[in-house]
């Protein structure tokens, strides 16, 4: 969906790991689950990284791993220069503004007693930056930006539809200027049209802002329309990573393949957007 | 048998942490019973020190409450600095009484309760409905200590009730017929107030258990099935009804007995209620903290029992 | 709707007897230590519009009791002379809201003359002046000490549910230990571990501290409850992502979530412990005199002569139903409203 990436790499994983300990329900033991482990991955600036696998914590554990609101159990993420597991509490907080997260539920992700003004602004209060005037205005700024009727600037979410609330949260992240989004299941929730008008958004601001994204997702067909580059999970595992054309043209791994052969071909899916497109 | 295990070691250990936090309590009272003794210009300091040594009022508190505990488990509850006797057979008796009094309260409570509650439930959609709605509403915002007085009232006022005590005072030659007959008539009052403080609660839970079940399918297959109603509420609402209720039962034992407190001491019963009062406006130290603990023992005790039953009359909890 | 006009009456119920309680010094004809030892245990004064010989007069008025030579309890009504009820009397003087001095009552009769709605105590002091100072005290007690309880329950809930862990189990065990005890022993218990002779300020305040602390447990069970679940949510997690800390999203995020239950708590709290503070100076652990509190006046209900021959003391009983009923109709409605927004 973008132009290739200009080559520096600014999100770097190595040797990432996470596992969870659960207890079974009647015995009380408790046993270890593997999230993910010995990931590695290096996202270019201005690129759109794909991360697809089967329904399952593993991507959305590392999602919030990689958007710093989870500390991984082993492994360093680098991003840009730091290494953010080594980084302190100070330096954490400012790094915060430079990785953000898109949940899937947007409904969820946002406080329902906030108005949408003081949903976009509470970044920028939390970080203590600006005065309270200009945060208003930054965040109409940024209303406007995603598409949304700035006279809803005293509205609460639930007065929103459910693709304009994932616009709010869109808003929202983009408060601090991040440089990389990460957009765990995004659009998951939406239907085809908002889909693709969401899509359309992301794309202009990718251009406009030179946005990385990291986009996890399980459903290949978005992925196919949007990835530079597209790693496969598998049972907390990478099993496969290469750019988005070779990967659908040659995949290596017996599970990618399993994936690609379930998605409907790529002209099918082209031709139902060509159908939904407004005529 | 790992339920019960666990809810045993549970309870004991809730009946140790309630011992040492009355008795820290009372340690970290300022002053003690030997203040008045203090204050008496005839005593001299030295003997009051001594009093003190010998009381053991000067360790520390660790070491005091060990000696206590070990000497509770021993039986021996400490010595009452008012009534200059040891605290055990002293609470014992009023133990008994208390015990007595809340044992039929609770028992005219649920007796009641249960099939007015039923009753209430099955016939919830007619105009008897409201009016008992409205009455066990306004029987539960009244505040226990109006209801006492006033019962002590109409007994004052009417003569139909002894207005306290326990037995009347003539006992030569009782025969045991005639001493039970004037054991009931004065338990008759404190029992009575009891039982109506807790009646509207438990009303209200039986109600809502019961009017649970009897929508429940299963029932509603069951009347299907052409089984007649007393077959009906017997066994198959009750049993299921009965689960929540078993926990209720629990529960009342706690209000119950905070209740007694205040019905034995405005009915005079001579009980626990009473006891405690007196211990507490002379700061008898180990009263305070033996009636402390054995209140807290028939609560516990009560919510195991109630535990067991649950244990017993439920099967799903026995395949956990 | 239903709810909302009993909720409305129940509100305008309470609102009126608090300014009646808080203006104690403008409705009560006397001060609540104003004895007249000539007329212990005297009924309540009836009101008049006949005299003796039989001619109507508009203005209400009142006769002097004097001692039955023949019955040492009762009284008797001396009907020569006359005390006209009047409205806006000046009386003793007093301080509204303790600081404007004034000394208009609202109603009073010309000395000699007693207008003792309530009838009059053991020292001749009017009943219904000590039950509106009275009130001053309970109520006060009341809501001080669920102000505490709250704060208390919410702090513990809150720290419990947010850190979980073992911090939230050893909470949460020290609550089941408050709870596994019945309250009144408990309170029995902590007011014995306070000294005895002090002044009546601090009493007051080590009653409000003694009864507020320790019924923290259920509400900071509750909180806790709405806690564990409000933490979990993605707006909680985002607001994280953006440097949040902990204390802010306990503020802004996690706590308002809470409101509702806060609310019923404390409409089912005050009442409660204007009860506890009641019962304990009823008991004689509380304030004493000559500070009146509700408990105060009750207490002498205790003795059987009383009871058996001055029925009127047992009035400001009466009188307190209708204020608990209107407390737990207020609970009641609030739970209602709060199940029907928060769907």
């Amino acid at each position: 969906m973008s132009a290739a990436g200009q080559g520096e790499v600014l999100l770097r994983v190595r040797g990432l790991g996470k596992s969870y300990v659960q207890r079974r329900e009647f015995t009380r033991e408790k046993f270890q689950v593997h999230a993910f482990e010995g990931i590695e991955l290096a996202v270019q600036r201005g690129a759109t990284f794909a991360i697809v696998g089967e329904s399952g914590a593993g991507k959305s554990s590392l999602a919030r791993c990689l958007a710093l609101l989870e500390r991984p159990d082993c492994g360093e993420i680098w991003i840009e220069t730091k290494d953010v597991t080594k980084a302190s509490r100070a330096e954490l907080f400012e790094l915060r503004r430079k990785v953000q997260l898109i949940f899937q539920d947007a409904t969820a992700a946002l406080n329902g007693r906030f108005t949408a003004a003081e949903i976009i602004a509470e970044p920028m209060r939390i970080q203590g930056l600006f005065g309270a005037a200009q945060r208003r205005e930054r965040a109409m700024e940024l209303m406007e930006q995603v598409g949304l009727p700035l006279a809803g600037a005293k509205k609460l979410p639930r007065e929103w539809s459910g693709g304009q609330r994932q616009r709010l949260a869109i808003a929202r992240a983009l408060a601090l200027e991040p440089s990389v989004l990460i957009l765990d299941e995004a659009l998951a929730n939406l239907d085809l049209s908002n889909q693709e008008m969401i899509l359309r958004l992301l794309a202009d601001l990718q251009a406009r802002r030179g946005l990385t994204y990291i986009y996890i997702s399980h459903d290949l067909r978005l992925v196919a329309l949007i990835a530079d580059e597209i790693a496969v999970m598998h049972e907390g595992r990478i099993v496969e990573e290469s750019g988005a054309a070779e990967f659908f043209a040659q995949p290596r791994n017996s599970y990618a393949r399993d994936l690609i052969r379930a998605m409907p071909p790529l002209e099918t899916i082209l031709r139902e957007r060509l159908q939904e497109e407004p005529a | 048998m790992k339920f019960l295990a666990r809810r045993t070691l549970h309870a004991a250990l809730l009946l140790v942490g309630v011992s040492f936090f009355s008795f820290a309590l009372l340690q970290w009272a300022p002053g003690d019973f030997l203040d008045e003794l203090r204050l008496n210009p005839q005593i001299s300091k030295q003997t009051v020190e001594a009093l003190r040594g010998e009381y053991g009022l000067n360790e520390s508190l660790p070491v005091r409450y060990e000696r206590w505990l070990f000497a509770a488990a021993k039986g021996d509850l400490g010595f009452s600095l008012a009534y200059k006797s040891p605290v055990g057979p002293l609470i014992a008796v009023r133990a008994r009484n208390t015990l007595v009094l809340t044992g039929t309260a609770m028992l005219l409570a649920w007796t009641l309760a249960i099939p007015l509650g039923i009753w209430t439930a099955v016939n919830r959609r007619g105009w008897t409905n409201r009016i008992f709605g409205a009455a066990t509403s306004t029987l539960l915002t009244i505040p226990d200590l109006l209801l006492f007085l006033g019962l002590l009232l109409l007994a004052v006022r009417t003569g139909w009730f002894p207005a306290g005590g326990m037995f009347s005072d003539a006992t030569d030659g009782a025969t045991f017929l005639s001493h039970a007959k004037d054991l009931l008539a004065h338990l008759f009052l404190p029992a009575a107030g009891l039982a109506i403080v807790s009646l509207p609660v438990l009303m209200r839970h039986v109600r809502s258990a019961a009017i649970e079940v009897l929508d429940a399918p299963f029932v509603r297959a069951a009347r299907g099935h052409g089984i007649p109603r007393w077959r009906l509420l017997f066994r198959y609402v009750l049993p299921v009804a009965a689960n929540p209720l078993i926990s209720l039962f629990g529960f009342s034992i706690a209000t119950m007995l905070s209740a007694s407190l205040l019905a034995e001491v405005i009915l005079s019963w001579p009980g626990l209620g009473p006891l405690l009062l007196e211990a507490t406006l002379s700061r008898d130290i180990y009263v305070v903290v033996a009636t402390v603990l054995l209140s807290a023992t028939f609560l516990v005790v009560g919510n195991l029992v109630s535990d067991l039953l649950l244990y017993a009359a439920d099967p799903r909890i026995r395949v956990e | 709707m239903r709810g909302n006009r009993k909720l409305g009456a129940a509100l305008v119920f309470l609102a009126a007897f608090h300014a009646a309680i808080l203006l104690a010094g403008f409705f009560a004809p006397y001060g609540f230590a104003t004895q007249d030892r000539e007329l212990p245990f005297a009924p309540p004064t009836r009101i008049h519009f006949v005299d003796a010989t039989g001619q109507w007069h508009a203005r209400p008025f009142v006769y002097v009791l004097a001692s039955d030579p023949a019955n040492p309890n009762a009284y008797v009504a001396d009907t020569t002379t006359r005390y006209p009820l009047h409205l806006f009397v000046a009386g003793e003087p007093y301080k509204i809201a303790g600081m404007l001095p004034t000394r208009t009552h609202l109603f009073g009769v010309a000395e000699p003359g007693r207008i003792f709605l309530l009838g009059s105590d053991a020292f001749g002091r009017d009943q219904l002046s000590r039950f509106l100072y009275g009130g001053q005290l309970s109520l006060m007690a009341g809501l001080l000490a669920a102000v505490l309880t709250l704060a208390a329950g919410i702090a513990i809930g809150g720290v419990a549910g947010f850190y979980g862990g073992w911090i939230d189990d050893l909470l949460m065990r020290g609550g089941e230990l408050f709870l596994a005890l019945p309250w009144l022993y408990l309170l029995f218990a902590v007011r014995a571990a306070m000294p005895l002779h002090v002044s009546q300020a601090q009493v007051f305040l080590l009653l409000v501290a003694v009864v507020g602390l320790i019924g923290w447990a259920r509400p900071a069970r509750l909180v806790r409850g709405i806690v564990l679940s409000a933490k979990e949510r993605n707006s909680v997690l985002a607001a994280r992502g953006f440097g949040a800390s902990d204390l802010y999203l306990m503020r802004r995020h996690v706590l308002p979530e809470a409101y509702g239950v806060i609310l019923t708590q404390i409409t089912l709290l005050v009442p409660q412990y204007i009860l506890a503070e009641v019962t304990l100076t009823f008991l004689g652990l509380g304030v004493g005199e000559p500070m009146p509190s509700w408990g105060s006046l009750l207490a002498s209900l205790q003795q059987y002569y009383v009871l058996a021959t001055y029925w009127w003391m047992f009035l400001p009983a009466l009188l307190l139903i209708p204020l608990f009923l209107a407390f737990y109709a207020a609970a009641d409605a609030i739970q209602e409203r709060l199940k029907t927004v928060a769907l």
